[in-house]
């Protein structure tokens, strides 16, 4: 069955409880590793760290994510896509404040009779001392039938 | 380039990664806290017809461009970047990130505008653009 569509919609709007964190140095080495880069100079955090870092000082998680969607297995999650913005360079075990919500929720069939969800959230980073930091934009695809 | 204007169409270096590996998918997982199979279990993948493969995860797919984009300007050139994903790429793939400069966004600030894309056997995984902050 189906998710019902109301049950999706409804999320829109959502906030996230939002918190602050650090990008431990271990964390950010491992990260930068896996992209096949070189460590970056004086400590500064790859700039793929906004696809998870963001998510986890907003104060959720993937999982919490796929909970909201009620996805489960594979296959039933796909990224759309990406809008990233950064104002300025994060750097290691410095302290950012995050705070971001579900903006969008539209049920979508395609052409070939497929459905799916589409999910777009947006969450804000910035100093201790409110100055901006970056700003990402993610959408992703719940599937519901393919 | 003498001229900030000189960059127009100007083609970014690119930069392959010769076999997506799928070791790096399963401490990429780790880290993101990612529960989602497809990029570590490849049973989970069997009912996908990916034969015995992962999916490699999308942020790694935009890692190559964002790596080819600093390997051009630096650490910090990156202003912002926007990705649409077509494709996946799986363990083993082949992968070639490349760019173009579409637009100069502001003179005085040398920012610019680059198409990306990331292709596989010529057929675009990923596409998408980014602003770039051009170095001295």
């Amino acid at each position: 069955m189906i998710v019902p569509a109301e049950d999706m919609l409804k999320l829109k709007g959502l906030k996230f409880p939002g918190g602050s964190m650090k990008i431990e140095h271990w964390e950010n080495w491992l990260l930068t590793d896996c992209t096949g880069s070189a460590q970056l100079p004086s400590n500064i955090v790859h700039p793929i760290a906004l696809f998870h870092i963001p998510i986890q000082g907003v104060g959720t998680s993937i999982a919490e994510l796929f909970a909201l969607g009620q996805v489960e297995g594979a296959g039933s999650v796909g990224l759309e896509g990406y809008d990233w913005e950064y104002f300025s360079l994060l750097h290691e075990d410095v302290e950012y404040c995050f705070e971001g919500e579900v903006i969008e929720v539209e049920r979508v069939q395609t052409k070939s009779g497929g459905v799916f969800d589409r999910f777009v959230f947006s969450i804000e980073l910035s100093t201790v001392r409110g100055d901006p930091v970056a700003k990402v934009t993610n959408s992703w695809r719940f599937w519901r039938m393919k | 380039m003498s001229d900030i204007i000189d960059y127009l169409d100007y083609e970014i270096p690119s930069l392959i990664v010769e076999r997506v590996d799928p070791n790096k998918m399963k401490t990429m997982a780790a880290i993101l806290r990612d529960p989602y199979p497809v990029h570590w279990d490849k049973d989970a993948n069997a009912t996908l017809g990916l034969e015995g493969r992962v999916i490699n995860q999308g942020p790694l797919n935009l890692s190559y461009i964002a790596n080819m984009l600093i390997a051009w300007q630096g650490p910090s050139c990156i202003k912002r970047l926007q990705a649409r994903f077509l494709k996946p790429v799986l363990d083993g793939d082949t992968v070639i990130a490349a760019g173009k400069i579409i637009e100069i966004i502001d003179h005085e600030k040398a920012r610019v505008r680059a198409r990306v894309w990331l292709s596989r056997d010529n057929e675009i995984v990923l596409e998408g653009e980014a602003e770039i902050q051009l170095s001295a």
